[in-house]
């Protein structure tokens, strides 16, 4: 029954959603921004993000809440080291340039995949109990889970910490700047690779972060990146390549597009909406909706 | 005889700036005009409009007795239009024959006699013996010279030159000026927008000077060569000779 | 210096010609199932890579959607026959037809993307093919479509107790899709793909028409894969979305071209005879304790050549160009 409630009640837990599909999209977004690279094993990240928040949970007692700045440092510097010993050399391809940066990553999204069904088996894992997991709150008669409540309110932080890290300090700075002029960066004594890693790590924290929360609320297996990396290039396409802010808009856009889908379509059918979506939009404006590159 | 080309009041604006402003200038059959002007005075853009890279905002252009405004790059190169672009963009994952044959092929589509007329041009542009050479093999003159032969093989009408002998040594700006005479002797006529004054002037019939977008001045080159408005262009007013 | 050029096409046409002279000799000493199987899958490999080589490779255009042209083709053949009862052969033709038709219908819109926005929107197209299909009553929605299969006939292009002729119409199919790709490469489509490859505009200000380029190698390279994908829908005798319009199958059509030398003549074919027999081995031979491995094996080898062979491994047999 198509009530107001229920509208008003979908859209509100889809824009929950969307903030974290934002969080999620964001690092894509940086990484794009910083060397014009997509990282299309930005899936898996998020995968193994789950696993270890997962296995945290299941060896050490430890609340999703409390392991995820855990969770997000170690993706950091994984994130760092698929840097270092793939993506330098992807970028550095003079014949079939495109292609490389596909495969390169693709193929290290498939190896992961492999290693994840080879060590943890394909079985579906969850993070059983934890702090917020399973309750919810009411705000005006609407009810929210607490755990998206809680990731929402994670992205929100997360992108003010971004915004005050990429304006503020030195390091950020430094970021942009490689961002706009690689080569005159070196000029003044930025090593570009120290900031190119640097920014893998730091979008594949964002990205741990996200799959600490996550891993509350959804089941863990192998395949789990795969769908959430659609939804990923879907926002940061929308939102423009490159735009930080246009991820955090295009997450929230595509978590409100799922949820209105999911009310007059068929439940199997919400993705539809999304990908209609972002299609309009990049065939009226080829360089999505913020765009630049 | 109606000239080959002619634009007409062409104005070009990209978001509040004006490139060209109301440029009309004619180009005959079997001249070699040369475009100068100081840097910014919109040579380029003008470049790009009559090669059909995007439409004038105002104006028309004509080529051949035919308005071509409307017409798109590929359409205007089958009419006759050739060029060849400031910033070399040879083909650098195919050999220079086969960079020669894309152009051959827009007037045959029998890929013996585009191959037959590409080793013509070759032959004719100097780079016979590098034929198997993989573009990005070739040295910058050599790169120049395969962005001249490309468009020489579209069989063009009309070629536009874009700062072809732009910092090559004199031995090989001398070796380029023989090529684009060469080129008016077998019936093309010949734009060319150039910064080396002492080179150009020789061989141009005829000069245009462009500058803050605007036509300046045109005439014969030893007349513009003087001209005071043209000195106090380049090089300031404080240049200028009296008139 | 152009017979030598003549000489090199030819010597492809007779090495191509014996590869599959020897190819069809092989059933004679394959007989176990299981192998002439991985064989059959290979060269239906073989033949969707280098289709999807054309568009992809020599265009330049990078696609992870074909899956959907393959599954179009298997729904179309096997509606058609067991709907209404038309032979698959005319079914695969039709299938081959309307993928070309929406395959230009979608080139419109999206040949106007540049480089990413563009792969992302195959994936994105492929995936909403495969929602539809997944809830299409009338086409068997998520559980698909059975194709009853009686008595061995070339008419209906079924075998129950044999692979052999599969494997023949495979190896025709693989045959077709090489000499298509061998004769386009020396012709004026195959001098305007690789041209708007290397430099749209540079292409452009030679009279390449750009967008007519791109819609010719997306038509040719969507009809050949729904043929295949036809051949696969009369193989197997079932398919579901998820089997045929899946996005595995785009990356397997991928891959063997990447592996193999994308955007060259012999790559996918190579790319095939080395992946599939990997893949299957690996994935039937370690059973439960080997899942994954085929993964990590793929996987790694495509890392590997794009970062280290990018060109593929088929240049390690080509003659050096360089003067």
């Amino acid at each position: 029954m198509l009530t107001a409630e229920t509208i008003i009640q979908s859209l509100a837990s889809g824009l929950l959603m969307g903030l974290l599909y934002g969080l999620i999209a964001v690092g894509l977004a940086l990484i794009f921004g910083l060397m014009d690279v997509v990282n299309f094993a930005h899936g898996e990240f998020l995968m193994i993000a789950m696993y270890a928040t997962f296995f945290l949970f299941a060896f050490f007692a430890l609340d999703p809440l409390l392991s995820a700045p855990l969770v997000a440092a170690a993706l950091f510097v994984f994130g760092a080291v698929v840097y270092l010993l793939i993506v330098r050399f992807a970028v550095r391809a003079k014949a079939n340039a495109g292609m490389v940066q596909i495969f390169s990553t693709f193929g290290l999204a498939i190896v992961m995949r492999g290693l994840a069904q080879f060590f943890f088996t394909p079985d579906y894992r969850s993070v059983t109990h934890s702090w917020l997991g399973g309750k919810t709150i009411s705000v005006a008669g609407i009810f929210l889970p607490e755990p998206q409540l809680m990731g929402a309110a994670v992205a929100i932080a997360a992108f003010g910490g971004l915004y005050f890290f990429i304006n503020r300090t030195d390091f950020g700075r430094a970021l942009e700047a490689t961002r706009e002029d690689a080569g005159a960066v070196a000029l003044v004594g930025i090593d570009k690779n120290r900031v190119f890693a640097l920014g893998w790590g730091l979008g594949a924290a964002l990205v741990g972060l996200a799959g600490a929360i996550m891993a509350v609320f959804f089941y863990i297996y192998p395949d789990v990146g795969a769908s959430f990396a659609l939804i990923s290039y879907v926002t940061v396409a929308l939102g423009g390549f490159g735009s930080v802010f246009g991820a955090f808009a295009g997450g929230i856009i595509v978590g409100l597009v799922e949820a209105a889908t999911a009310l007059v379509l068929p439940p199997s059918l919400k993705s539809v909406g999304i990908y209609a979506v972002y299609l309009l939009v990049v065939f009226i404006r080829p360089r999505g909706l913020f765009g630049s590159m | 005889m109606t000239a080959l080309l002619e634009t007409r009041s062409v104005t070009q604006r990209f978001s509040g700036l004006v490139a060209n402003s109301d440029v009309s200038i004619s180009v005959g059959r079997g001249e070699i005009v040369g475009l100068i002007g100081p840097n910014g005075a919109g040579k380029s853009t003008l470049f790009n409009l009559i090669a059909g890279v995007f439409p004038p905002t105002e104006g028309s252009i004509w080529f051949d007795g035919e308005d071509v405004t409307r017409l798109p790059a590929a359409e205007r190169c089958r009419r006759g239009v050739g060029r060849t672009f400031q910033v070399v963009k040879s083909f650098e994952t195919m050999t220079v024959i086969d960079n020669v044959i894309v152009g051959s092929l827009v007037r045959t589509t029998h890929m013996r006699e585009a191959r037959r007329k590409a080793r013509e041009v070759l032959a004719f542009t100097g780079l016979a013996a590098r034929a198997d050479v993989l573009a990005s093999d070739l040295v910058p003159a050599e790169k120049r010279r395969l962005e001249v032969a490309r468009a020489l093989a579209t069989s063009p009408k009309l070629l536009l030159l874009d700062e072809v002998l732009t910092g090559l040594t004199p031995a090989e700006a001398q070796t380029g000026v023989e090529l684009v005479r060469r080129v008016r002797d077998t019936g093309v006529t010949v734009l060319m927008v150039e910064h080396v004054m002492e080179i150009v002037m020789p061989l141009v019939d005829r000069a245009i000077v462009l500058d803050l977008g605007k036509v300046l001045v045109e005439g014969k080159p030893a007349d513009i060569v003087r001209n005071p408005k043209v000195i106090s262009a380049y090089l300031g007013d404080r240049h200028a000779v009296g008139a | 210096m152009d017979e030598h050029f003549a000489n090199r096409r030819r010597r492809d046409l007779v090495v191509a010609a014996c590869l599959i002279a020897i190819a069809a000799l092989a059933p004679l000493f394959v007989t176990d199932v299981f192998t002439q199987n991985v064989m059959v899958l290979t060269l239906m490999y073989a033949a969707l890579s280098q289709s999807w080589n054309i568009l992809s490779g020599y265009c330049g255009q990078i696609s992870l959607g074909h899956a959907l042209y393959f599954g179009l083709g298997a729904y179309t053949t096997a509606l058609l026959f067991t709907k209404f009862g038309v032979l698959p052969w005319f079914g695969m033709l039709g299938g081959g037809v309307v993928s070309a038709l929406i395959a230009m219908a979608l080139g419109y819109p999206c040949f106007r993307l540049r480089g990413h926005y563009f792969v992302i929107a195959t994936i994105v197209i492929a995936e909403i093919g495969l929602l539809l299909f997944q809830n299409w009553t009338w086409a068997g929605a998520a559980l698909g479509i059975d194709i009853p299969v009686r008595h061995d006939s070339w008419l209906t292009f079924q075998f129950p107790r044999s692979k052999l002729p599969y494997f023949y119409f495979a190896l025709a199919l693989a045959a077709v899709a090489w000499f298509v790709t061998w004769w386009l490469e020396d012709s004026k489509w195959g001098f305007w793909w690789r041209a708007v490859k290397d430099n749209p505009e540079a292409a452009e200000s030679l009279g390449v028409v750009v967008f007519d380029s791109k819609m010719g190698a997306a038509a040719v390279s969507a009809f050949l894969v729904a043929v295949g994908g036809g051949f696969y829908a009369q193989f197997v005798s079932y398919i579901d979305p998820e089997s045929v319009m899946g996005f595995q199958f785009s990356l397997l059509m991928a891959l063997p071209a990447v592996v193999g030398g994308i955007g060259t003549l012999w790559g996918p074919p190579l790319g095939a005879v080395i992946l599939i027999p990997l893949t299957e081995l690996t994935r039937t031979h370690m059973g439960g304790s080997g899942r994954g491995i085929d993964l990590i094996v793929y996987g790694s080898l495509i890392v590997l050549i794009s970062l280290a062979r990018p060109q593929g491994l088929v240049g390690l047999f080509a003659r050096p160009r360089k003067v």
